[in-house]
């Protein structure tokens, strides 16, 4: 499709597959979201992208609205931001009055942009407080706005479709089957529902129980993930005032479209990062001396111990009593290298990687 | 199911919990908590069935207001049962429908109407010849739709949209396959003529569905009648066989049970549920003609439009627009609450409630207060009750005919427990997608429980209107739009009943 409408009184192009709100996101026209995320199909559930399209009696949501030659769009008219202070009033109402312990919500942020009155007071609580077993995803149901972002994000991009929307009216909530814990499901407790959600329901249960620290004392620190050869980006969370030199107390991904893992992690990626500051970790190389006990020594010393003891392996047995595995961890380069070692280096074809069967 | 179907067993269940006769909740006996039902002792069956022992719930509307306090046992409507028979049944440990007290035909009316002058006729027999069928053959698809323009059928599921745009529009998309949806997932609290035509005039259900078929160019009707409606279901299966040598040989008829969730009578939802889904309504546009069932060009009409297309076809649009006063044609009023003859009556469309009142035999006691189109319409006073009953007049005063679905209330019903009953209903059948549904329906309902019980919750009532209209506009369907006007409508006519009363505080500030 091509084309042009009018934003707001200017005049833009129109491009194949574009929505109203793609269009006048390339002009810099902000629209307020809730529901939307770059990774999963548009769902116009949350109500707060509404514009008003000249001619149409009612208000029609920017995310789901395909962009149309000749379409006139108003996303500042009294009669949208009167709808969006309104709506951000409902959900507030319908919410706890404290930000969540993070600081971060997206709800909160376009409450205070959008100006949404905090007197319409707070409804009863009608959705169940279940608390699972799982050590890594925490739901509060409470801070739930119902835009169903973790649902399809579980479905679309993780394919795991662990957990759906069940209940209806004001019981509606989020649930894995029959309500059973999320270890009994096929969550792989990847945690993408907690980096998706805008408002916290999701979240981390370990930050709720060592208590999270503010998102603004954070400094994030830019790593690939050494758990797989897949190179995901991951931003150490590091708080700079804890520990010697600041001690790592979340794990993130990029933002989606920014780096190869499209904003995503697994359960390792994200939550397994406890190893860094505990005290079992090898933090230096060690070589057992003649009486077998491990004593700190130099990469460079470690190396020709190595490579002594191969070589012994070889003089006495051939090479062929050699083996060579690398690890799944290493990249395809590190791997590819393990492999000319055996072969160039000691002369062996005995070489695997835990990956390949 | 999920082994089975290779779905994902979340979505599985939480299709299955969006539904209520689907949860398994142990429950026996459903008692309708619609204002009819407990105006005619609903509420002391309730008890009395609690009181025995038996796992009782309230419910929604049940489609049997002419007959209340209606009762739902295994998915059968059930009539005239007494606290008595519910302490039997308690005693003896066992509760099942009983096939005599089933709700089958309510009152109807005109008596002695001429053949001419209605356009559904629920008097008259079946008729399985197929003749109108054949006639709209013989004029061809672009001529039936003619037809259909010049009668000015509107939508009678509620909204009252010209049904020859749709048939227009599904005729011309491209896209194939097509099909046609009858919408009888009738559920508007008040309204119960869709289960008098199923039950007595299923050939006129069935003749316009294949008229449909046929003239859009649709090779499959589904048809979606409500959970409860399983008797109408059996008739309609049982004229179908009987129709069966009259009907093209190739076009299939699929039927669709729902299980409870009144917002699937909103087009979009029903799509959703014949495909297995929650019923959450879709983001329109696109609208069901371009994109409907599983994607593809749909035809979605409620029962009675549909019921109105053979006599179309037989004698024509002008007979047809005739018929009505106001507007177009004749409709089937319901007629329940405090009325002698609650029932369903074929009247030209702009009828006055007076003179429906007349047909059922009266009001009992002096009126108060009237909903013109189920719960969705809100309240209007005694002074409205010369407004002719039509789409255009009752939207002009804010109001809407919706299903027609009207219940009259008498100086001696308590209005507050009336409008109670409407906002409780939207908030339980909301589908609870969108916040300014899902919040708003709580809200105004808590508002006015909150004023009542003077928890200082008292000043919600004085944001009402700004919440009204938040759920006018952000909701993504009409039951979120529709439902503030119960309370909107009783703050503008009857502001009376949250002024102070014995016992309570004053009225909002």
């Amino acid at each position: 499709m091509t084309g042009a409408l009018r934003i707001d009184g200017q005049e833009l192009p129109i491009e194949a597959g574009d929505t109203v709100l793609s269009v006048a996101a390339r002009a810099g026209i902000e629209i307020p979201t809730l529901c939307h995320d770059p990774r999963l199909g548009a769902a116009g559930a949350c109500r707060s992208c509404l514009v008003e399209v000249a001619g149409e009696p009612r208000l029609s949501a920017a995310c789901t609205r395909k962009a149309q030659e000749g379409m006139v769009v108003d996303t500042q008219c009294e009669r949208v931001e009167r709808h969006r202070r309104n709506l951000l009033a409902l959900y507030l109402a319908d919410h706890p009055a404290a930000r969540p312990l993070s600081g971060s919500s997206e709800l909160f942020d376009m409450a205070d942009r959008v100006g949404a009155p905090r007197d319409w007071g707070r409804l009863e609580s009608r959705r169940d407080q279940r608390v699972d077993p799982n050590h890594y995803v925490h739901f509060d149901a409470e801070r739930c706005i119902l835009c169903a972002r973790c649902v399809r994000y579980c479905d679309e991009v993780e394919a795991v479709n662990a957990i759906a929307l069940a209940g209806r009216g004001p019981e509606t909530t989020i649930a894995t089957a029959d309500q059973r814990s999320l270890l009994d499901t096929s969550c792989e407790l990847c945690g993408g529902c907690i980096d998706t959600c805008p408002t916290g329901a999701m979240s981390e249960k370990v930050q709720l129980l060592r208590g999270a620290v503010e998102d603004a004392r954070l400094e994030k620190v830019r790593t690939t993930c050494g758990y797989c050869g897949v190179g995901c980006q991951v931003d150490l969370n590091v708080d700079r005032r804890a520990g010697e030199g600041g001690r790592v107390v979340k794990v993130t991904s990029p933002e989606p479209g920014s780096t190869v893992n499209d904003g995503n992690l697994c359960v390792k990626g994200r939550f397994a990062y406890d190893f860094l500051d505990h005290e079992d970790r090898l933090t230096t190389p060690l070589v057992r001396d003649a009486g077998g006990v491990l004593r700190e020594v130099s990469w460079d010393e470690a190396l020709d111990r190595a490579a002594e003891g191969l070589l012994a392996v070889k003089r006495r047995h051939d090479a062929h009593a050699l083996g060579f595995v690398s690890s799944s961890r290493c990249t395809m380069e590190e791997n590819y290298l393990v492999q000319k070692l055996a072969r160039a280096a000691f002369g062996t074809n005995n070489c695997h990687q835990c990956a390949a069967t | 199911m999920a082994r089975e179907t290779a779905a994902p067993e979340a979505e599985v269940y939480g299709a299955g919990s969006f539904y209520h006769l689907l949860r398994d909740d142990g429950v026996q006996l459903r008692v309708c908590s619609g204002t009819p039902c407990r105006l005619r002792g609903a509420d002391a069956l309730l008890a009395a069935a609690r009181r025995s022992g038996l796992a009782a719930e309230p419910c929604s509307c049940l489609a049997a207001c002419d007959t209340a306090p209606a009762v739902l046992v295994d998915r059968v409507v059930q009539q005239g049962i007494g606290t008595a028979e519910i302490e039997v049944a308690a005693r003896a440990g066992e509760l099942a429908a009983q096939p005599d007290r089933e709700v089958l035909r309510g009152a109807i009316g005109p008596e002695d109407a001429p053949d001419d002058s209605l356009a559904i006729h629920l008097h008259r027999e079946a008729e399985f010849d197929g003749a109108a069928l054949q006639w709209a053959g013989g004029l061809g698809a672009p001529a039936v739709i003619d037809e259909i323009e010049a009668s000015g059928l509107q939508g009678r599921g509620g909204a009252g949209f010209p049904a020859h745009v749709k048939w227009r529009a599904v005729r011309e998309a491209r896209s194939l396959p097509k099909y046609v949806v009858l919408n009888a997932d009738e559920g508007e609290p008040g309204t119960f003529k869709d289960r008098e035509i199923l039950l007595r005039r299923p050939d006129r259900v069935l003749e316009g569905l294949a008229i449909a078929a046929q003239t859009v160019g649709a090779g499959e009707v589904h048809l979606y009648l409500r959970g409860e409606f399983e008797t109408p279901r059996r008739i309609l299966q049982e004229a179908l066989a009987r129709f069966a040598p009259v009907l093209p040989r190739d076009l299939v008829f699929s039927f669709h049970a729902g299980d409870g969730a009144y917002v699937c009578g909103e087009e979009t939802a029903l799509l959703e549920s014949i495909e297995g889904k929650r019923g959450m309504p879709r983001i329109k546009p696109p609208f069901p003609v371009e994109h409907g069932l599983w994607g593809q060009p749909t035809l979605v009409h409620n029962v009675e439009t549909i019921a109105c297309v053979p006599e179309i076809v037989k004698r024509g649009g002008p007979w047809f627009r005739g018929l009505g006063r106001s507007e177009p044609g004749t409709k089937l009023y319901c007629i329940s609450g405090e009325v002698h003859r609650p029932g369903t009556y074929e009247l030209p469309l702009g009828t006055t409630l007076d003179e429906l009142l007349l047909a059922a035999g009266g009001m009992e006691g002096e009126l108060r207060a009237f909903s013109p189109g189920g719960a969705s319409s809100g309240f209007l006073p005694a002074s409205y009750r010369s407004v002719p009953l039509d789409f255009g007049s009752l939207a002009k005063v804010g109001s809407m005919l919706g299903s027609a679905g009207v219940i009259v209330l008498s100086r001696d019903a308590d209005l507050r427990e009336a409008l109670l009953d409407q906002l409780r209903f939207f908030e339980e059948e909301s589908c609870g997608q969108c916040a300014p549904c899902r919040i708003g329906t709580r809200y105004l309902h808590e508002a006015v429980v909150g004023a009542e019980a003077e928890t200082g919750a008292g000043p919600r009532l004085s944001r009402a209107a700004e919440v009204a209209w938040e759920m006018n506009e952000g909701s993504i369907c009409g039951l979120g739009a529709a439902a503030s006007k119960p309370l909107t409508s009783a703050l503008e006519h009857f502001p009376e009943i949250f002024a102070a009363s014995p016992g309570h505080g004053g009225a909002e500030e």
